[in-house]
């Protein structure tokens, strides 16, 4: 039998449930369009990260909400973009078949009004090419009065529920931090089938021009994200990771991720991929500065690769254990 | 490495540009020329760079780009401070390095069989015109620009006695930009504060003068061009439509990405399918006037 040539091994490559990723970087649901507006920027590129979500997809085309639907806040933003899209069909039919499959994995991001809605959608996505479906349970339930489904666990469950039964792709549920109690919502999530969890979608939030005494977006209130919900963010992941960690489920970790540093302490918190949002707004080339960040810390700290990283963090008084590796050349 | 099965790859440029020189000018008005070698290359007309002001105010600013010079690799931006992030860029000096994104948009696209081109610009809204009006200077078609500018702060040009005759208007009015001269291009100012040699008044009364004094077939030649304050814009689309002149207008919304990723610039337009969101940044910020405005 032949031995197997020594292959020079990835670090930044990892399993995630199911799908081969080249990075732990996701790009985030509605920041990067449907998948090929960042490539005009001269130096980015989807490779660059591991997957990339696709804009928030309804049964119907929407037309979204009026300006202004964006707003800079202290180290973060509002958005109240209100899920403009051209509907699945012409996102399967016209979108997936212009984007170029062998540069990253492509996820869909599923969102409706009622239940049927999200099954229907999730099921127009399992006959394409698309590599994962995440589930935005933070839409408004019209049914109940417009609650978001995200918020209360039975509800989230109920919508995961439907859609588990429309596909075997892998399925993503996006929790909302806007709750009591995240870990609960985690757990049904996942007893109703989810593969993966994303934490944490926006948080809600308004701004006012005092001059004008208006509010500043144009739905009035809007979600917060980038660096300002960044410390909310990693308790949450905490949070759900005690959860989601035993049953192996893994956690695209969100919310404010801008640089290496941050991204590491998410991955240490116990997500097994960060998410990248808001980040790309103030600098579009930051995948490569983040993919080359978490890539030196594991030559420093001798891990072999990103996914031993998931979930190592140090509480108590017992001191981190020194890992064996070439970390010990660099100790200062 | 450019792909033909997509075009737009790779077209806009992130680059640590260099302060060139910043000018000064009354009202908190600055004009700033950076080094932006890449940008200066493929800019156009309405198209705009997205900048960072400052490291503490991460989000990038979007600003209209007045002059490129591709040989020289600068590009030059004009604007007037608003709020904490264009307050910061005006703190810049030369030497200091800005990050800017661009070039951004779909711009003006003048049409030969109308070489009368009416460029109607307003406060900041003066810096594509300019570009635009370079542009024809430097295009070997007929061109017979007429640049009709507005403000109420003190023009951060020089303003000359104009050398281009203009039968149309009363003798007084009198006063062009420093630069359109230069080029020879024709032009006259407005403003409600009556600065010397302008007309007082709304840069759309002036604009209507010169439109009321053409034939038929010398309207049949014009075409409209416009940048400033929407209200200005709704006036200047009334006007175009009261004389059956096409009109395209440059537009602002607040943006986030400004390279079509989020949607947030997003404003409603009429489009042969129907209502439609388009993105500023993106699909416009050039649109037809007729199809972003109700009809007056
Ligand atoms: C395509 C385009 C071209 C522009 N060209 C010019 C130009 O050449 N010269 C110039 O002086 N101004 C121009 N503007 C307007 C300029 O971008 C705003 O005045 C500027 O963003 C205000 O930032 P600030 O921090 O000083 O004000 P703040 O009021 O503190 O800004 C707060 C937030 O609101 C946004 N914002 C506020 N006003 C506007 C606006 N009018 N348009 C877009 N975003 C806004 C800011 O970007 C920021 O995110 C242009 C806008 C667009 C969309
Ligand atoms: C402009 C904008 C649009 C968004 N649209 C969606 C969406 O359609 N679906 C969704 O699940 N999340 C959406 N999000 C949330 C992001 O995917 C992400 O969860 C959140 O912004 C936190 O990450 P960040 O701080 O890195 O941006 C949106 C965020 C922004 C800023
Ligand atoms: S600003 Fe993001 S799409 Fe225009």
């Amino acid at each position: 039998m032949p031995v197997a040539k020594e292959q020079k091994t990835n670090p930044l490559a990892l399993d995630f449930c199911g799908l081969s990723l080249d990075s732990p970087i996701v790009l985030l649901s509605g920041c990067v369009g449907f998948g090929e507006e960042y490539t005009r920027v001269e130096g980015f590129s989807n490779r660059d990260a591991g997957a990339i979500v696709l804009k928030g997809t309804t049964r119907e085309p929407r037309l979204g909400n009026p300006p202004h639907r964006v707003s800079e806040t202290p180290m973060g933003m509002l958005n109240a973009i209100g899920l403009q899209n051209p509907g699945v069909d012409r996102v399967v039919d016209e979108i997936l078949p212009t984007l170029d499959f062998a540069e990253t994995r492509f996820i869909a991001n599923v969102c409706g009004s009622r239940i049927e809605d999200y099954a229907a959608v999730t099921r127009r996505f399992d006959n394409s090419a698309i590599d994962a479906i995440e589930i935005n349970i933070s839409c408004p339930n019209i049914k109940e009065g417009g609650v978001s489904f995200g918020n209360y666990p039975d509800m989230s469950a109920k919508v995961v529920a439907a859609c588990r039964a429309e596909t075997t792709k892998p399925i993503i549920a996006k929790l909302s931090p806007n709750q009591t109690d995240i870990r609960e919502n985690a757990r049904r999530c996942i007893e109703a089938g989810a593969d993966a969890l994303a934490v944490i979608n926006t948080i809600t939030g308004m701004a006012i021009d005092v001059e004008r005494r208006r509010p500043v977006i144009g739905n009035i209130q809007g979600g917060l994200s980038g660096p300002a919900i960044k410390p909310i963010a990693l308790l949450k992941v905490r949070q759900v990771y005690e959860v989601a960690g035993p049953l192996g489920i893994p956690i695209i970790g969100q919310g404010g991720i801008a640089t290496a540093r941050d991204a590491l302490e998410f991955l240490i918190a116990g997500a097994s991929t960060v998410g990248v949002g808001t980040a790309l707004f103030y600098d579009p080339l930051v995948c490569r500065t983040i993919n080359e960040g978490i890539g030196s810390y594991l030559v420093r700290h001798g891990f072999g690769s990103v996914a031993e990283l998931t979930g190592t963090l140090v509480t108590g008084t017992a001191p981190a254990t020194p890992r064996p590796g070439p970390a010990n050349e660099s100790c200062a | 490495m450019s792909d033909p099965a997509r075009p737009h790859r790779g077209t806009i440029f992130v680059e640590d540009a260099e302060v060139l020189s910043i000018d000064r000018h009354p009202g908190g008005q600055f004009i700033l020329r950076l080094r932006s070698p890449k940008c200066a290359t493929r800019a156009t007309a309405g198209s705009f760079v997205h900048v960072q002001c400052d490291h503490t105010i991460p989000m990038r600013r979007p600003l209209s780009i007045m002059r490129a010079n591709a040989d020289e690799g600068w590009i030059e931006v004009l604007f007037k401070v608003v709020g904490e992030g264009l307050f910061s860029l005006g703190h810049k000096e030369p030497g200091d390095r800005v990050s800017s994104l661009g070039p951004i948009g779909k711009g003006f696209r003048p049409d030969a069989k109308r070489p009368r081109t009416l460029l109607i610009g307003g406060g900041v809204g003066i810096p594509p015109m300019i570009f635009l009006a370079e542009t024809l200077l430097n295009d070997a078609g007929n061109w017979q620009p007429l640049a009709i500018m507005g403000s109420e702060l003190p023009f951060p040009f020089e303003l000359r006695r104009s050398a281009i005759a203009a039968g149309w208007i009363d003798a007084d009015v009198d006063r062009n930009l420093g630069l359109l001269e230069d080029w020879g291009v024709a032009g006259r100012l407005a403003s409600l504060t009556g600065f010397p040699g302008t007309y007082r008044g709304y840069v759309t009364g002036l604009a209507e003068r010169y439109l009321a004094s053409l034939d038929d077939s010398a309207l049949a030649e014009v075409e409209v061009f416009s940048c400033g304050p929407t209200p200005m814009l709704k006036a200047v689309a009334a006007l175009a439509a009261r004389f059956g002149l096409p009109c395209q207008v440059s537009l602002e919304e607040y943006m986030a990405c400004a390279v079509g990723g989020c949607a947030g610039c997003a404003v409603l337009v009429q489009t042969d399918e129907g209502p439609a969101m388009k993105r500023v940044c993106v699909d416009g910020p050039v649109f037809d006037a007729a199809r972003v405005f109700a009809a007056a």
